[in-house]
């Protein structure tokens, strides 16, 4: 089975090598380029009066930035051109027919076939991501939140899943319609809803967040890149204040809940250091912070390599029952 | 002689449709066996789910000794070729053969590349840009090199020229008689089906008509052409499978359940080809044809059919 899989879609893999080898090049060589951008950035920082976030300061060329972003397709591409036809394409030209009626079972046949497809994906999202988070890293250090939708998804493992997945959601399309047109829309639709649902809506639940109360005077950062859920300023009560857009703020509490000591803080001449009794009132305000602490960004990244895993797992499944009971 | 092929009330519905109703025959070991009907009667069907490619709705089938079903086993020993003459467009012939030496234990390559090789047929260029014709061969030269104990070829030589009909005909005769294999084909063209086959399985309207022996089939019909006149007396005791008035004469296709003794008819033997067109035609409701007064729709009056290769029936030709 193997030899003719090799020889069916020989074409179809050198394809993929040989955009892999390109990418790998350009990232290769614009990562040294990044690199150096990065450390004269921060030397630049340095002399000055030190700066920790150097910001939206855009690293590397421009177009393989672009690249490097636009990385978080290319999982889709291996489910659109390689998992869609594997069935779909085989089903439309008849040729089910010629290698189910050799000696080798539907059951051997889609194992052969899906193993080699899923084994082409892992490499194909490994080393794209493994690319991308090198030439990321110095990004990173600059500790922006790095559980980002377009930051956490190329880089670490999930691309490999998310790959997976997509060659899955492909072969399991192209089985159930039998059509390779439809199979491509189909997963297209399916990998970007499955993607968007579980980005927005389920990863900030993988782990309870962590929520820390803290003084408004004395203030609280956590460690690293961590991933910000929610904050606000409880008054002195313990009761949660509104936070207005267009209101002057004082050491976080919105100027309308100021104590009344601190109004002069508000005043035409502010002084420079506040009323002790401002003092005295504000330690009586304190705020929140609801966050995924950045430790987690591996518990993370496994726990949504897993989830994709799984669907992977379902769809494999659903494909392999649909072909066996099915009539060729 | 043990059966190659045996079936019990085998039948397939999709949805709606039945396919192929309560279907049982049985076909022996080592001939050649014509799977005849009209387009729609059930023949892919019924190849389909001998291949095990379907499921039977009800009834079953037992090819080989064993139930069609996915094993390595019971497909090394299937030989299945559809109609559709399904061959990857973009390899060539020479890949198809390795592949073939791949899929199964048994394969005979050199069978292969030889015979492409005397029809002329490029080995590597890709199947999809050789003529239909040449495809068919192909395809037809792949399924005898897997060395099957049973061959199910759906309108093999459909595509083929009256040459390479023959050729390909020829070639299954040999294959046969070398032992070890049986052959069922379905085609249209009767007259090359009564050149190589000796055994006969014919479908109408999802049902079988008749099967048997071709030999025994034909001796069991006869054709009485008399005066037109009243029938009823022949139809008391014979069954009656096609009646044809013109003004001057009736001819009834009869099967026979004992002597004819009604000495103004004239009994002469039947022909394959008249008889499979009596079933196909008993099938179809008669449309009344003034001009003809035939009594039958489908080759009404059976004109005579001077080269053999314009003996067709359906209209796949």
């Amino acid at each position: 089975m193997t030899w003719l899989v090799w020889r069916q879609h020989r074409v179809q893999y050198l394809i993929g090598a040989a955009l892999l080898a390109a990418f790998a090049v350009m990232i290769v060589v614009t990562g040294e380029q990044v690199s150096n951008q990065f450390h004269a950035a921060q030397a630049g920082c340095a002399a000055g009066h030190g700066c920790r976030h150097l910001g939206g300061l855009f690293m590397g060329s421009k177009v393989v930035g672009f690249l490097v972003i636009a990385t978080l397709g290319t999982p889709v591409l291996v489910g659109l051109f390689w998992g869609a036809p594997l069935v779909a394409a085989e089903a439309e030209a008849g040729t089910t027919q010629f290698a189910w009626m050799q000696s080798v079972t539907r059951k051997r046949w889609l194992a052969v076939k899906i193993g080699w497809m899923l084994l082409a994906a892992t490499i194909w999202g490994g080393v794209i991501s493994a690319l991308v988070t090198w030439w990321v890293s110095p990004t990173n250090a600059e500790q922006l939140n790095q559980f980002d939708p377009g930051r956490f998804d190329i880089v670490g493992i999930v691309p490999v899943g998310y790959s997976l997945f997509a060659v899955a959601l492909g072969v399991t399309a192209g089985a159930l319609l039998r059509r390779t047109l439809p199979a491509l829309a189909v997963t297209l639709a399916g990998f970007i809803v499955a993607r968007v649902v579980i980005t927005l809506w389920l990863r900030s639940h993988y782990m309870s967040p962590v929520t820390v109360i803290y003084n408004v005077l004395g203030g609280f950062t956590p460690r690293g890149a961590y991933w910000q859920l929610a904050s606000g300023v409880l008054g002195p009560n313990g009761q949660p204040l509104a936070q207005p857009n267009n209101t002057p703020y004082f050491d976080g509490v919105p100027q309308t809940y100021l104590p009344g000591a601190c109004s002069v803080m508000n005043g035409p001449n502010p002084p420079n250091n506040p009323p002790s009794a401002c003092v005295q009132a504000l330690s009586h305000y304190h705020a929140y912070l609801t966050y995924q602490p950045a430790d987690r960004f591996w518990t993370f990244q496994g726990i949504e390599t897993g989830i994709f895993l799984v669907l992977a797992a379902t769809l494999i499944m659903v494909t392999a029952v649909t072909l066996l009971r099915r009539d060729a | 002689m043990t059966a190659a092929i045996q079936t019990s009330g085998l039948t397939k519905r999709y949805r709606k449709v039945t396919a192929l109703n309560d279907c049982t025959i049985s076909i022996p070991e080592g001939r050649i066996s014509a799977l005849i009907g009209p387009n729609g009667a059930g023949k892919t069907t019924l190849l389909r789910l001998l291949a095990g490619l379907s499921r039977p709705s009800a009834g079953q089938a037992t090819v080989n000794g064993s139930r069609p079903r996915q094993d390595p086993a019971f497909l090394a020993d299937i030989g299945y070729l559809g109609q559709e003459i399904p061959l990857y467009r973009r390899l060539s012939a020479e890949d198809h053969i390795q592949a073939g030496a791949h899929l199964n234990p048994r394969w005979d390559s050199a069978l292969v590349r030889e015979r492409l090789a005397g029809l002329k047929i490029p080995l590597g260029r890709a199947v999809g840009k050789l003529s239909g014709g040449q495809r068919a061969q192909v395809a037809l030269a792949l399924v005898l090199a897997k060395q099957p104990r049973l061959l199910l070829l759906d309108e093999p030589v459909a595509a083929l020229d009256p040459l390479a009909r023959r050729n390909f005909l020829g070639v299954l005769v040999d294959a046969v008689a070398m032992g070890n294999l049986t052959v069922l084909l379905s085609s249209h063209l009767i007259a090359d089906l009564e050149r190589v086959c000796d055994h006969l399985v014919m479908l109408a309207s999802s049902r079988v008509q008749l099967c048997g022996d071709i030999e025994d089939l034909l001796a069991e019909h006869v054709i009485l052409t008399g005066p037109s006149k009243d029938i009823t007396a022949i139809e008391r005791s014979q069954r009656v499978v096609q009646v044809t008035r013109t003004l001057r004469q009736t001819t009834l296709l009869v099967r026979l359940n004992g002597p004819v003794i009604d000495p103004a008819f004239q009994t002469s033997e039947v022909s394959l080809e008249e008889l499979a067109l009596a079933y196909l035609g008993e099938e179809v409701p008669p449309t009344p044809a003034p001009a003809r007064l035939s009594a039958v729709a489908s080759g009404g009056t059976t004109p005579p059919y001077p080269h053999e290769h314009s003996a067709v029936f359906g209209d796949n030709q």
